[in-house]
């Protein structure tokens, strides 16, 4: 009988004015809410910062390119045109059977940067290019941001000439850019950042087609346009 | 403070909440959905600019157009050309499966090597092109002083009046060496009974596409025969998808199932080596019935009728002996076909339109019989189907410029007096060039070889002279082997150096006139790829090797260049004029045009020729008959020959027949007729007979098999190792043998281990292996996949040409 009488002194004390059921031990539920907190805070942490952290690698550009400065027509000839898109096409160009180049070969460069002896400019990454590549005749290995996997069928030209869109749509402004982007690659698939974007948690408040290119960015686009009929599988997906 | 269990209980659930609101676990589902479609292994595509190279296929000797697909610098695909007029847009398996000869590095060599293992292992090291060249010059200058240059010889696999086998035959001309050798093709037996018959030493031209009754004594017209890019056309020519409007029959004679028999319209099946008594029984009824082209066997032809010997005696002539002893009964009893069948086959033929008698031996890769040839020619000639549409025409050869004549040194000349090793040219083969198995036969049959360096150009004879391994082991017998090949092969893992040449998408090489095809046609295929490996065009090194021999050779070969010789060769072909560079496939090129303006060429210099040749790789004449039978045969008799005269000259009484091989007289030992072979073996011990056949998906010449076609062999063909001979059910059945047993087929010369196959379309007797397997050389795919037949076939000489009949070696089957 001791220790009922006990258990239930025990129970009115632990009771703040009687409100908390004597059975409630409420010290020990602060006790674990504080360690559901602290695991809690640990696993967003994990989540949010390292994981991302972990996930993703980090590279430059093996050349810093500068776009504003090729772009900017008293410095350079031949960038000529009176859109963005027919300046951007001065080196990311449509090849004569409709297909895309992307990023220019090493031959397009030389088109100007011809003499590895007599640099145009003055910059180090200029004649570190010309050492490394011009010279040896060696292709630079740039890392593509926009790389989209082996499944994906996309055509440039179908977007740019007849959807009539501008290449910053998707891409971003590049042309304004004095350097290259880090190319934030992730470890697990092999994707650049680009494509899953770099939002880690997928949402955004005011996203636009330059955040992310995941096929729903492609989907929502073609419904916006009126082109639902380019959401079929195989329009993508040969 | 003490973390209880409970406090860690509360931070788990607290981690696992707190997890679900961070992106960790959909990222990370995401991304492994996404590793997994991105193994490390499953080949991606490269991406980059599209270009498409038109160029020749030189696989094999049939020079079908190729267009090479390519991305950036990486050839991609390869596919036939439309523009081309051999191939309509078609190629055949091994051609579209090129790129893996060009891309398996196990396959190829990387660059010059040296041999470091024991024979056979493969084991070489990379040496420099500079000490190659120093260590074979080296050695045949040696040998020049020595003042035995006899002693270099070569065999060449290169099509027969390439310039590649021209620059060859030259260079031994050079040092002084008598011993050229090539294996034997269908195209030497075309070329020898030409000779004889027609007078001259011009391919076979078979005007098949405007035939209407094809009788295909033994062609595998589905199996790789000719050009099969043409021939595959043809066949959809004549097999027109309207009923009404099909008018072309194909008849198959051959004693297996083959593709081409079992899609043909009708198939004879004679035992083989007796087609030429099939064709003769086919003539006896022709004249029987009167049904034979009187107009031109009594204007342009000679030996039909009764002949007068010099001294006054009467012959009989070719009618008289077919008439006596190739009537359908007789002709049953040689070949097991009834004589219903045959008097069938002769109705059929002299009522057709444009029928035509074609002579093969599966592909083009192994030679014929001469007599069978001459037996088949004849059918042609009695049904007056010689320079006619449709049958055999005569359109003269290439105009090609030969290469300018030269003096020989001292050396030189003394050596070209010697003997040749294999005995080609003699009494006993008078008309034969080279005789590659009796080469292999004399080194092995002498004490020490008489062969010290041997050169081995686009050949494999370790692996295709169906000799039962005679080559093989005369191989091991020669002090110091080069080979110029580009791949890893049988032959070449037995080579001291190896001096390899590019891959054929990565030369410049000349086709010669395509087997079979009815007009002249020169292909030229160019480079579509930048080398992979640190090889060279064998033309250039022949032409580098000369000038570092010493100045006596190196003068022989005045050209800076492969490209310069195929320039001067094709010289004489702007000289000759007409010839078309550019192709129209709305106007192909077999099609005769009686009233149309000829086509003219779309060049005026020889510059603007030779740079149109280089990107369209042709130059051809269309189809064309002769308008005059003057000049036409330059036989003796200036006629047809149905008996020959030049073969008479080379036949002088008994002893000079039974040197040659021949075991009939007179007038019929100069005439296509059939014998039966002297086998030499006891037939009780050997009771049935093995019987080598072809595929078209499986290479049985020097190139490689493209992996890829391993996986199109049926598994009745290959089970994993092993291989399989073909046998009919009844034969079978008499060594109580069932469907994949295993058994072992002896021959007097060796034994191999195969399963059995039970096979309704196989000849009862017979064995029928194929061949392309058993390499043990190659790569993984190849190597160790079934046995090779010719490692077991015993062959006896053909008569006259002294080629090997590899088509009757007796032997037994063994249970287990």
């Amino acid at each position: 009988m001791k220790n009922q009488s006990n258990s239930a002194e025990n129970g009115t004390q632990s009771s703040i004015g009687g409100l908390v059921p004597k059975w409630i031990n409420l010290s020990l539920i602060v006790q674990d809410a504080s360690f559901f907190v602290l695991g809690l805070i640990a696993a967003l942490i994990v989540g949010w910062a390292v994981f991302p952290a972990l996930l993703y690698s980090k590279q430059p550009q093996p050349i810093n390119f500068n776009h504003a400065l090729h772009l900017d027509s008293e410095i350079v000839d031949g960038i000529e045109g009176d859109t963005p898109e027919e300046k951007c096409q001065s080196c990311h160009e449509f090849r004569e059977d409709g297909s895309f180049a992307g990023i220019p070969k090493l031959e397009k460069c030389t088109e100007c940067h011809d003499d590895p002896e007599s640099p145009l400019g003055e910059t180090p990454e200029e004649k570190a290019f010309m050492v490394e590549y011009v010279e040896p005749e060696k292709e630079v290995p740039w890392f593509v941001y926009s790389k989209q996997p082996d499944c994906v069928y996309f055509s440039h030209i179908a977007h740019v000439k007849m959807g009539k869109m501008e290449c910053a749509t998707c891409h971003g402004d590049f042309a304004g850019n004095k350097n290259l982007p880090l190319y934030v690659e992730n470890r697990l698939t092999g994707y650049s950042i680009n494509i899953w974007g770099k939002n880690i948690s997928g949402f955004y408040l005011n996203k636009t087609y330059a955040d992310r290119m995941k096929m729903d960015d492609c989907a929502q686009c073609h419904t916006e346009k009126g082109q639902e009929q380019n959401n079929a599988c195989f329009v993508c997906h040969k | 403070m003490k973390i209880t269990r409970r406090n860690f209980i509360a931070s788990v659930v607290g981690g696992v909440v707190g997890i679900q609101v961070t992106p960790l676990p959909w990222k990370i589902t995401d991304d492994v959905a996404i590793w997994t479609q991105n193994w490390p292994w499953v080949p991606v595509p490269s991406t980059g600019a599209v270009t498409e190279e038109n160029t020749v296929c030189n696989l094999c000797s049939g020079g079908c157009g190729i267009s090479v697909r390519k991305v950036d610098q990486r050839a991609v695909k390869i596919e036939g050309r439309t523009d081309y007029p051999i191939n309509p847009g078609g190629i055949c398996p091994v051609g579209m499966g090129g790129l893996q000869l060009l891309y398996d590095n196990d396959m190829r060599f990387p660059g010059p090597m040296k041999r470091v293992g024991a024979r056979g292992e493969g084991e070489f090291v990379n040496i420099t092109w500079g000490e190659a060249y120093d260590i074979l010059a080296g050695r045949i200058a040696t040998l020049r002083k020595a003042g035995k240059p006899e002693a270099i010889a070569a065999v060449d696999g290169n099509v027969a009046g390439s310039t590649t086998s021209l620059l060859i035959e030259r260079f031994m001309q050079a040092v002084g060496s008598p011993n050229y050798v090539r294996p034997a093709s269908i195209a030497d037996t075309y070329e020898m009974g030409n000779l004889l018959m027609q007078g001259k030493s011009n391919p076979m031209a078979y005007d098949l596409e405007n035939s209407d009754y094809v009788l295909s004594f033994g062609a595998g017209l589905l199996e790789g025969w000719g050009a099969p890019g043409r021939v595959m056309n043809a066949w959809g020519l004549w097999h027109d998808a309207n009923p009404a409007k099909r008018k072309t029959k194909v008849v198959q004679i051959e004693s297996r199932a083959s593709n081409t028999a079992s899609k043909a319209d009708f198939w004879v099946t004679p035992k083989p080596g007796t087609d030429g008594a099939l064709a003769l029984g086919i003539v006896h009824v022709l004249i029987g019935k009167g049904r034979i082209d009187e107009r031109f066997v009594n204007g342009f032809t000679y030996g039909f009728n009764d002949l007068t010997s010099s001294e006054g005696q009467n012959q009989p002539g070719f009618k008289t002996i077919v008439l006596q002893k190739y009537s359908p009964a007789q002709v049953e009893r040689i070949t097991g076909v009834d004589a219903k069948t045959i008097i069938a086959l002769a109705d059929g033929f002299s009522k057709a339109k444009a029928p035509v008698a074609v002579y093969g031996k599966g592909k083009n890769n192994l030679n014929g019989s001469l007599y069978e040839f001459m037996a088949v020619q004849s059918l042609n000639a009695v049904a007056g189907r010689i320079n006619r549409p449709g049958g055999v025409l005569l359109p003269g050869s290439l105009p090609l410029s030969p290469l300018p004549a030269f003096e020989p040194d001292e050396v030189a000349v003394n050596g070209l007096k010697k003997p040749r090793i294999d005995g080609a040219g003699t009494l006993a083969y008078p008309f034969a060039q080279s005789l590659i198995n009796h080469f292999s036969d004399a080194i092995n049959k002498s004490a020490k070889s008489p062969v010290d360096t041997l050169l081995v150009f686009s050949a494999n004879p370790f692996f295709t002279v169906p000799d039962g391994g005679g080559f093989k082991n005369a191989l091991e017998k020669i002090p110091f082997i080069v080979s110029f090949s580009p791949y890893r092969d049988e032959t070449a893992n037995m080579a001291d150096l190896i001096l390899p040449d590019h891959n054929y998408l990565e030369k410049m090489e000349d086709t010669v006139w395509p087997v079979g095809l009815q007009y002249p046609l020169y292909g030229l295929s160019r480079p579509v790829v930048e080398p992979i490996n640190n090889t060279q065009n064998v033309g250039d090194v022949i032409i580098a090797l000369s000038k570092a021999v010493g100045d006596a050779t190196g003068s022989v070969f005045p050209w800076e260049n492969f490209e310069e010789v195929l320039q001067v060769r094709a010289k004489g072909l702007f000289d000759a004029g007409g010839g078309l560079v550019r192709y129209n496939p709305s106007n192909p090129a077999w099609k005769f045009k009686y009233f149309d303006e000829p086509q003219k060429p779309s060049y005026g210099t020889f510059d603007e020729m030779w740079e149109e040749m280089k990107s369209g790789g042709m130059w051809y004449r269309p189809v064309k008959l002769a308008t005059s039978w003057q000049g036409l045969f330059e036989t003796p008799s200036g006629k047809f020959e149905f008996v020959s005269q030049k073969l008479r000259q080379a036949v002088s009484g008994r002893a000079a027949l039974d040197q040659m091989g021949i075991r009939v007289a007179g007038v019929e030992a100069l005439m296509g007729h059939y014998e039966a072979p002297k086998l030499g073996v006891d037939r009780s011990k050997y009771p049935l007979f093995m019987v080598p056949y072809e595929m078209i998906n499986l290479t049985s010449g020097w190139i490689p098999s493209p992996p890829f076609l391993y996986k199109t062999i049926f598994a009745t063909q290959l089970l994993k190792n092993e291989s399989f001979a073909a046998m009919n059910p009844a034969t079978a059945a008499k060594y109580k043998l069932h469907q994949g047993d295993r058994a072992v087929v002896k021959s007097p010369l060796g034994q191999l281990q195969v399963r059995v196959d039970l096979f309704e379309g196989a000849m009862p007797g017979r064995v029928y292996m194929p061949l392309g397997f058993g390499h043990t050389a190659y790569d993984e795919y190849q190597k160790g996949k079934g046995v090779n037949p010719n490692n077991i076939v015993k062959a006896l000489n053909d008569p006259v040409s002294g080629y090997p009949i590899w088509w009757n070696t007796p032997v037994k089957l063994i249970k287990g």
